[in-house]
């Protein structure tokens, strides 16, 4: 059996507002193996963001445990969570995030200077070329279209080369041609590098090509299905 | 269930250990340098101020030490209301001393030239004053001149208003002299001095031959001595026994200093405080900017926490820019503030000594420096700390609110802002208390321009004017955006605005006072030095000028003797006896009458009559503030000393005077029938309307009465003015600091929120709105910004006017409506100004250009 890279552990979340309790999510469970790949479907408001940032430890629940390469995040601090997304974790945004100061190089960098590795210049270079943008290193986000930006979001997040990657709705911003480039390139380096991939999605055909899908309806888990991939 | 935390072993690194927030904070600097330095232009010119303002002090402070005698002109001045006694010339011909003497008096003078007169002082001069330091002249050898015969000096200023050239003659008493030249640099003289009393110089050896000193004639005597140094203090040991029996004073150049630099902190400290303020603003300025700039960074910082930096990793980042570019603009700001002290010896001539001079002072540049850094952390901290608490979370989800942390750093930073103002002001002033003052003053003025803003800012949006047309309508809808600075910029703006109206106020209030005392029927006129035997041939003068004779009242001089059975002499050996020395041993000029005047309320007792012949009977009537100085009551006996005539006196009556009013007023008022035939002068008063009727007047009084002294009220009122202007040329000067500093706060807010205006402006342009109806929206938003802002100012000014005319002043409370709305209108101006200015680029960025930005 491949080792668990992810586990959740009757995660539930609740807001109160207004002297509401709103459950946003209700006890869900489920586990993530080494080099799987898996995605998150499910109507709007159903709790997919809310599972993937619990997941990803930018959130914590109001009960339940979440185990990230054998770290129980719930119980650390916000900083202890940052240094293990730093180590372990990659992500891909639906509205790419990338810094507006910081060129196309430089983004891709941040996350490995923040280890204090030195060096890494042809590292990031290379992850830049393998996107297909080997000669906009020192352009600005607000230089580049929405494709080329995700482009550069995504070699910041293989830079680390992480154990898994998390992407919310990584083409959802983007028209046909990018969405499939970027999708190929996703699956690509995902495969090139081992990496434990999950992806948050309203896009039934992108999921089709994880290994397992998880369907959220009313921050419920209700269904964990295996695809068949092709 | 047990809660448990665990705890990760990363490494930790400070800020100083941290290569990678240094790099990460260059990179994004890169970005936002001209924003950045904005923050910093906040700091700029408050740091300017406090740095020329100390640069000066520290300088006047070493000038004082190096040029002490300069200041006074000798090593020992003694002085005196009597000619100097022969015995202590005596006592002086066994030291080693050299002498130089001066006597001085307030005489009229009658310019021959044009006819004009006016009250001078006289200053008549022997030996070789100045002893140290120069009395220069233009000519050079005026003072060489003036010693050889009837020859006059002037003060420069006098002899420029009363157009006086070398060679042109003036009277002096019975005497003509011929002008020798103008002095312009005389030990202890020029400056305010000769504003109040302008001086005319003439030799020693003449001043009998004027025939204005007589008896009763107030003259001053000073002797100056030139010592071996190690001799002085010798000196005085031997003197000063001889000094106090004479009632002689004496002044060192120790004392002189000490004196001088008392005074000159003092002005110091005012001004200091002044320019403090415009640090203060420049603080406020800052720590709003780096708000914003910490609100926009927000994305910026979730995205950071998302891969891996942790909360001070953030803050860091931009912490390290805003102190950096806080230490840069500190660096400019003491740098301009050394530049500036070169223009302030202009605008302060009248506060400083000329003998002093000014050099740059490394003291003040640090002090700059060490100010704009602990303000550059301080006030950037407490914006800047809500980076830390900043959720990842935002990455996923933007309407992620961030939780309100109560952090140990946040709580030190707010206790350390509200102690940096009190312990900067008290250093400043070298006054824990004053410290506490200034920032409990200033903490309510700022508070009171805030509510006024923020009342005004509310009534506009209660009382919205729907009906408006639609750029006024959204010009004020504008004020409203989010994260809109608009109370801050009311308090920026409205700081200056506040100081240059209370200003106003104070000036009106003071002039109105001295017209409004020489207004109707009172008098605007003083006659004094009247001897009793010119007194019929003076009266005769007024009388036939046509003018009224509104008082004739006689004066006598003499000393107290006794205080309730108590010898003077015993009082001031007695160091439990509290009352002062100076009311004790001062010389006092008594009047004689048996009734009130108006200016006179009785508060306690009566008035009694002299009984001729009954022991006993001498009552008197004593001022209220004095009665409570001196520690005397109704009952209570007082001798006096009238020119060698013991008198014996009871205090029947406790007299308010409201001294300004009608004078001239009296501390003590004898009953008639007791000093009728003791030696005395004449006051008398009346009113003159028309100027050209006055310089008749006073140049027939000065033909026929060399030795009578008039005073012109309108004179004083022009000094009054003269005066004020000069005082507000200096705290104007300083003012513009704190406008500068809060019309940099508004280019500094109108940048931070230029892509909210630019995405405004293209949703106006997309729905049909010319670049003209932007234009007018725009330049009405900063009129309604200024309008505010000068509101606030001006109505708190209004209630710190009527304080500071009310319980500082005493004075009636008057405003200029005209004035004060000039002041509005300058500061709505320069608003609009400062705001077109920066908003340009806004207006004419293409719409395209913010659209694909928003994209």
């Amino acid at each position: 059996m491949n080792d668990i890279v992810l586990k959740a552990e009757a995660l539930t979340k609740t807001y109160t507002s207004a002297e509401r309790q709103l459950t946003v999510l209700d006890e869900v469970s489920f586990e993530v193996a080494q080099g799987n790949t898996l995605s998150i479907i499910g109507p709007s408001g159903s709790g997919k963001t809310t599972l993937l940032g619990l997941c990803a430890g930018l959130d914590v629940p109001s009960s339940g445990i979440i185990s990230l390469m054998g770290l129980k995040l719930n119980a650390m601090s916000e900083d202890d969570r940052a240094y293990v997304r730093n180590q372990y974790v990659g992500f891909v945004f639906q509205n790419f995030q990338l810094l507006q100061t910081l060129t196309a190089l430089e983004n891709v960098k941040v996350p490995l200077e923040l280890r204090g590795e030195k060096n890494i210049t042809i590292k990031a270079q290379n992850l830049l070329d393998r996107v297909g943008l080997g000669g906009r290193f020192n352009h600005y986000p607000s230089q580049l279209s929405g494709g080329e930006q995700q482009r550069v979001a995504l070699a910041r997040a293989f830079i680390t080369s992480p154990k898994i990657l998390f992407a919310d709705e990584p083409t959802g911003n983007l028209d046909g041609e990018n969405a499939a480039l970027i999708e190929e390139l996703l699956f690509g380096m995902n495969r090139e590098e081992k990496t434990t991939l999950v992806l948050v999605t309203h896009n039934l055909e992108l999921a089709a090509k994880t290994e397992r899908v998880l369907r959220m309806k009313g921050g419920k888990l209700v269904e964990d299905s295996i695809t068949a991939l092709p | 269930m047990i809660e448990y935390r665990i705890k990760v072993a990363r490494p930790l690194k400070n800020i100083f250990t941290d290569a990678w927030v240094w790099r990460m904070a260059l990179r994004d600097a890169r970005h936002n340098f001209s924003r950045l330095f904005l923050f910093a232009a906040s700091l700029i010119t408050g740091i300017a101020a406090v740095v020329a303002i100390g640069s000066i002090n520290y300088s006047i402070q070493r000038d004082l030490d190096k040029n002490a005698k300069e200041l006074l002109g000798a090593d020992l001045v003694i002085n005196s209301s009597k000619k100097i006694d022969s015995k202590l010339l005596q006592l002086l011909d066994s030291t080693n001393t050299e002498k130089a003497f001066d006597a001085d008096m307030a005489s009229m003078v009658l310019f021959l030239n044009n006819q004009q007169s006016r009250l001078i002082k006289l200053t008549a001069l022997k030996g070789n004053f100045p002893f140290y330091g120069k009395l220069e002249t233009k000519p050079a050898n005026a003072y060489a001149l003036m010693k050889s015969g009837k020859l006059a000096l002037l003060d420069e200023s006098l002899a420029t208003q009363y157009e006086v050239s070398t060679n042109d003659s003036i009277k002096v008493g019975n005497t003509i002299f011929k002008v020798a030249g103008v002095v312009t640099k005389i030990p202890g003289g020029g400056g305010f001095t000769s504003t109040i009393s302008p001086s005319v110089y003439i030799s020693m050896d003449v001043l009998d031959s004027t025939g204005l000193v007589q008896f009763g004639s107030r003259v001053g005597y000073s002797l100056y001595l030139k010592t071996k140094e190690a001799d002085t203090q010798a000196i005085i040991d031997k003197l000063e026994p001889t000094l106090k029996k004479l009632n002689y004073t004496f002044e060192t150049v120790k004392s002189r200093k000490e004196g001088l630099g008392e005074a000159l902190k003092s002005v110091y400290q005012f001004f200091a405080l002044l320019a403090f303020m415009a640090l203060l603003l420049g603080c406020i300025g800052v720590a709003s900017a780096v708000h914003i700039y910490a609100k926009e960074k927000r994305e910026e910082v979730a995205l950071l926490r998302c891969i891996g930096s942790s909360g001070w990793q953030a803050f860091n980042i931009y912490f390290i820019q805003v102190f950096c570019v806080g230490l840069l603009g500190s660096a400019i700001g003491s740098a301009l503030g050394i530049a500036i002290q070169q223009v302030i010896p202009i605008v302060f001539t009248d506060f400083i000594p000329a003998q002093l001079q000014f050099s740059l002072s490394w003291e003040a540049l640090l002090e700059g420096l060490l100010l704009g850094s602990i303000i550059s952390v301080l006030f950037t901290i407490l914006p800047l700390i809500s980076v830390r608490f900043v959720p990842p979370l935002s990455t996923l989800r933007a309407e992620v609110k961030q939780v309100k942390v109560v952090s140990k750093t946040r709580m030190v930073a707010i206790l350390l802002i509200v102690l940096f103002p009190v312990l900067a002001a008290a250093y400043q002033t070298q006054s824990i208390v004053t410290g506490v003052l200034f920032s409990i003053g200033l903490a309510v003025v700022l508070a009171g321009l805030y509510g006024i803003g923020a009342l005004l800012l509310y009534l506009s949006r209660r009382f919205f004017p729907h009906h408006a047309a639609f750029t006024f309508r959204h010009a004020l809808s504008n004020l409203f955006r989010p994260n809109n600075q608009t109370r801050v910029l009311v308090v920026a703006i409205g700081l200056g605005a506040f100081i240059l109206a209370t200003l106003n106020i104070i000036q009106n209030s003071l002039l109105n006072q001295v017209e409004f005392q020489g207004g109707k029927n009172q008098s605007n006129t003083i006659l004094f030095d009247i001897q009793p035997k010119q007194k019929e041939g003076v009266l005769q003068l007024i009388k036939g000028a046509g003018l009224p004779m509104n008082q004739v009242v006689p004066m006598v001089t003499c000393r107290l003797a006794e205080v309730k059975g108590k010898s003077v002499e015993t009082i001031l050996n007695d160091s439990t006896d509290k009352r002062p020395e100076w009311a004790v041993s001062r010389e006092y000029r008594v009047t004689y009458r048996d009734s009130l005047t108006k200016p006179e309320t009785l508060l306690e007792g009566k008035l009694q009559r002299f009984e001729k012949g009954k022991k006993d009977s001498v009552f008197v009537t004593i001022s209220e503030a004095m009665h409570e100085t001196l520690e005397v009551n109704l009952g209570d006996s007082l001798v006096f000393d009238i020119q060698g005539v013991p008198i014996k006196t009871f205090i029947s009556g406790i007299r308010k005077v409201e001294w300004s009013s009608d004078p001239p007023n009296f501390i003590f008022v004898f009953p008639s029938g007791v000093l009728e035939n003791a030696p005395q002068i004449w006051v008398a008063t009346t009113r003159i309307e028309d100027a050209v009727v006055s310089s008749k007047f006073q140049q027939q009084l000065v033909t026929q009465f060399s030795n009578v002294s008039l005073v012109d009220l309108r004179l004083i009122l022009n000094t009054v003015n003269e005066l004020f202007s000069k005082v507000a040329v200096a705290i104007r000067f300083l003012s513009m600091f704190s406008i500068i500093t809060g019309m940099i706060v508004l280019a500094g807010t109108v940048s931070n929120s230029k892509f909210v205006r630019m995405k405004e402006y293209v949703l106006l342009r997309t729905i049909g709105a010319r670049t003209k109806q932007i234009s007018a929206i725009t330049l009405i938003e900063y009129a309604y910004l200024g309008f505010f802002a000068a509101m606030a100012g001006v109505v708190l000014s209004l209630g710190a006017g009527w304080l500071l005319t009310f319980f500082f002043f005493k004075i009636q409370f008057s405003v200029n409506a005209v004035e004060l709305l000039l002041v509005t209108l300058g500061v709505i101006s320069l608003t609009v100004v400062i705001g077109w200015l920066n908003s340009r680029s806004v207006i004419s960025t293409p719409p395209l250009q913010v659209l694909r930005k928003e994209a």
